[in-house]
């Protein structure tokens, strides 16, 4: 009788398989996306795995082409003038929004203005007036005028967008092809309020693709747009971006084949994957590095020899390949890595062996007056993800056996640890910092004392450096100079430079041309489906 | 029995009201707030952020304007998810953990109720054994354990149903409800076994018995009512509970119902949502609760009479 209960069980359950079959389409790409959206304000949005959504609804003046590349976009040549400090767009001929508009150069200017205007509560507005320099955009930022003429971003005709730069900014073509350069189409915004951004019903945008569906928590439906003007390229029908907060499941769901890329891999299958389906598996270094800060105002810390003996304990290599496991690539840099026209130095003790560090930092310890009487105490404030605490034990642990350190891990919730950095209660902070692009110019800039006061951190001949970077308009010599400031700043030791993080992914054999991409971008238009 | 209920109305919504105030300012001792960020962000822009969300008034003025919105059905922004209300997502949310909340607690209370009398009636044979070992086992197993051995089972290994998500209708969410279910068929059996079996030996029954009323009626008639009352006094938080949406199952199975708000809210200090997640479970909880005492009292004179 017990049995015959559970046997009706299954054999409904059966039943509802049987009739429940709904065909999967094959012209659609279901790609995770790990976290929900938090806004589809293109404006306003910050989140990166949102960031791809909106790339394939919206593009920007350039595109960034498979493998991250550089490429035409809506404009379809540009120029800088001599001295790098205006860059011209010229726009395609015969742009159409998705409802059929025309897509205008007025709506790129309109762009920046949104997103400077502090009306419009974005976060995102330094990247015009701090990591790229654009005439008026900060006044607009601070509020002291809210007047679009005061701004450097013009449209002298519906096909010319020119950008006037306070000083030389190569680096704003990643700015212009990102989904931080989506154009805004005026009427609809004001007829429908920031909200209809996320509204299929009303949202009109200018990518290769239309946002069609959206359901929270669940998923969002992109079909082809036809007005897109690149649209006879555009292979795949529909893409389906679908929130995937438990990675074992979104494992589960690559898997099962009810998704064709994920959002990441479980750490602990990384092994796995890689022996089972290694052409499936595609982990490359992200733009995130991961660096532990020391605190200055420590006065143990405040001694160079302290801070030096510290980092050479570290051995990255056995952290990341038999600690953490997680795919980031071991760093003895900042902002190198990631760009590799990038000739960046490294920290000082990088080209000696591990044991040749150890050695020496022992040396350091005790010249600092430390050892086994009088051990030094730290505390290491990180997040609560797993691996953020493995990564926290496994330096500790350095710190103990190499050094006889007595460092406390101190994990914290993602917002505690946040204001916990500003609030200064910690020696070491196990900190991070994700790029704008795949270039040293934001890592670099984000470390100007004057761009972040909690590392209290006071060196007049960084900011120089960074001054006179900021004069060069061509990369080359860019890079050079930034080069120079990176220096400043590994040799002083203010922290650790740990690892690169991977941007990890499954993507089934289905999909053709995912390539890794430096920028982080992997639009849709560029893939197809097999 | 208009004034029992009544007096327990009144009662729960002082509850309410206390569980909400102070999970209003318990929240504001954790450290962190909504827009913690990693960047220094323009002051103007920073004033925005904390005008547009009240978050530069004084605390007990925030307090009183969300009392004025709940009083008006309005439970603001989301921080967090800037194109919603919370109202919005808590509309979008609950169908999704109602319709699986709703057959989830519907099987475990046949199942189990099923299981639990056969094993009363057929004590110690080996079909009580076999649910009695289930029942443990379901109880025992967290669901983060067995639902992902499930979805390797009956959605990789065997293809029956999808893995999560809930894009192909009911089938869909056959796996989540079961998982649901499952501990509470277990205690539900285990529930109404002891009770049956404590009820059988009443005089009531006896005297029904001895007056030669047969099996059947006996069991129907008179037992069984007097066995489901400490199932009905479980069920009514079981299935406040239940149709809330589970934050373990949502996640798990990744379904768009409104418990996982209850987790990401608290995390991402999103003020408004965790204020409205938390009047809504209050408000369920004590509602069932409330319509399990009223159920109760119409079961057994004997509550009833003692208010």
């Amino acid at each position: 009788m017990k049995m015959k209960g559970l046997g009706l069980l299954l054999a409904s359950a059966a039943l509802a398989v049987g009739l429940g079959t709904a065909a999967m389409a094959d012209d659609t790409l279901d790609r995770g996306m790990g976290s929900e959206w938090s806004t589809l304000d293109p404006q306003v949005v910050f989140d990166g795995a949102t960031g791809w959504i909106l790339m394939d609804a919206y593009e920007g003046l350039v595109n960034f082409g498979p493998g991250g590349g550089i490429i035409p976009g809506a404009a379809e040549s540009w120029e800088a003038s001599e001295d790098g400090k205006t860059y011209t767009f010229h726009l395609r001929e015969g742009l159409k929004w998705s409802n059929g508009d025309p897509l205008v150069a007025q709506d790129y200017v309109n762009t920046v203005f949104r997103t400077l205007d502090p009306a419009t509560i974005s976060e995102k507005g330094y990247y015009f007036y701090s990591t790229v320099k654009i005439k008026g955009a900060e006044a607009i930022a601070n509020g002291e005028t809210t007047d679009i003429a005061t701004l450097g971003v013009t449209a002298p005709d519906d096909r010319t967008v020119v950008i006037e730069m306070e000083t030389p900014g190569p680096h704003i073509l990643y700015l212009m092809g990102a989904f931080q350069m989506s154009p805004l189409h005026k009427p609809s915004l004001e007829a429908n309020g920031p909200a209809g951004f996320g509204d299929p019903a009303k949202v009109v945008s200018n990518g290769a693709y239309v946002i069609k569906e959206v359901v929270p928590q669940s998923h969002i439906l992109l079909e082809k747009n036809p007005n897109y003007w690149d649209a006879a390229n555009v292979s795949i029908p529909f893409v389906k971006y679908y929130v995937t907060e438990d990675v074992s499941t979104e494992f589960k769901r690559f898997q099962a084949g009810e998704l064709d890329v994920t959002y990441d891999i479980p750490v602990n299958q990384i092994e796995v994957v890689k022996e089972t389906i290694p052409d499936q598996v595609f982990i490359s270094p992200s733009t995130e590095v991961t660096f532990y800060s020391f605190n200055l105002q420590v006065p143990a810390l405040q001694d160079i020899n302290v801070r030096t003996a510290l980092a050479y304990a570290i051995n990255r290599e056995v952290l990341q390949e038999k600690i953490v496991k997680a795919g980031a690539v071991p760093s003895y840099a900042f902002a190198g890595g990631f760009d590799p026209d990038y000739q960046g130095p490294q920290m000082p003790g990088a080209d000696l062996t591990q044991a040749e560090r150890e050695a020496k930092a022992k040396e350091l310890m005790a010249a600092a007056g430390y050892g086994p009487d009088n051990p030094l105490k730290l505390t290491i404030v990180t997040t609560v993800a797993e691996d953020r605490v493995r990564l926290a034990q496994g330096v500790a642990l350095m710190w103990k056996q190499v050094l006889g350190v007595q460092a406390e891990v101190k994990p914290m919730e993602r917002k505690a640890w946040l204001d916990e950095f500003y609030a200064g209660g910690w020696d070491v902070f196990a900190d991070g910092l994700i790029g704008d692009f795949a270039g040293p110019e934001t890592f670099l800039a984000y470390m100007r004392p004057s761009t972040d006061p909690g590392y209290h951190w006071v060196k007049p001949e960084y900011d120089a450096a960074m001054d006179v970077a900021a004069t060069k308009p061509d990369k080359e010599s860019r890079d050079a100079e930034l080069a120079k400031a990176e220096k400043i700043l590994l040799d002083d030791f203010l922290f650790a430079p740990i690892a690169i993080e991977a941007a990890r992914s499954l993507v089934s054999t289905k999909v053709k041309g995912w390539e890794p991409s430096g920028a982080g971008y992997y639009n849709s238009q560029f893939l197809k489906l097999e | 029995m208009l004034r029992f209920v009544g007096k327990r109305l009144w009662n729960g919504t002082l509850t309410l009201a206390a569980l909400v105030t102070l999970t209003f300012f318990v929240m504001r001792l954790a450290p962190g707030g909504p827009f913690s960020r990693n960047r220094k962000i323009s002051p103007e822009v920073q004033a925005n952020i904390e005008a547009a969300f009240h978050l530069d008034e004084p605390i007990w003025m925030q307090f009183g304007r969300f009392v004025w919105g709940v009083l008006r059905f309005d439970l603001g922004p989301s921080t967090r998810f800037r194109d919603y209300s919370v109202n919005d997502l808590i509309a979008s949310g609950l169908p999704y953990s109602l319709t699986i909340g709703f057959w989830a607690i519907l099987v475990a209370a046949l199942v189990g109720i099923a299981l639990g009398i056969v094993g009363a009636l057929r004590r110690n044979g080996l079909t009580d054994y076999v649910a009695g070992t289930v029942g443990v086992i379901g109880i025992a197993i967290p669901i983060f354990v067995i639902g992902p051995v499930l979805q390797v089972i009956f959605a990789l290994k065997l293809g029956w149903v999808p893995v999560g998500g809930w894009n192909e209708g009911m089938r869909s969410v056959i796996l989540p409800i079961l998982v649901l279910a499952l501990p509470n068929i277990a205690y539900i059996s285990r529930l109404t076994r002891t009770s049956m079996i404590e009820t059988l030996r009443e005089n009531y029954v006896r005297t029904a018995r001895a007056k030669g009323i047969g099996g059947r009626r006996v069991l129907l008639r008179h037992t069984l009512k007097g066995a489901l009352l400490p199932v009905v006094a479980y069920l009514g938080p079981a299935t406040a509970s239940i149709i809330t949406g589970s934050v373990l199952i949502e996640t798990v199975f990744a379904l768009p119902g409104v418990g996982r708000h209850f987790v990401d809210a608290a995390l991402n200090r999103d003020y408004p949502l965790v204020m409205g997640i938390t009047l809504l479970y209050g408000g369920l909880l004590i509602l069932f609760n409330i319509g399990t005492d009223v159920l109760r009292a119409w079961m057994d004179p004997r509550l009833r009479n003692a208010q």
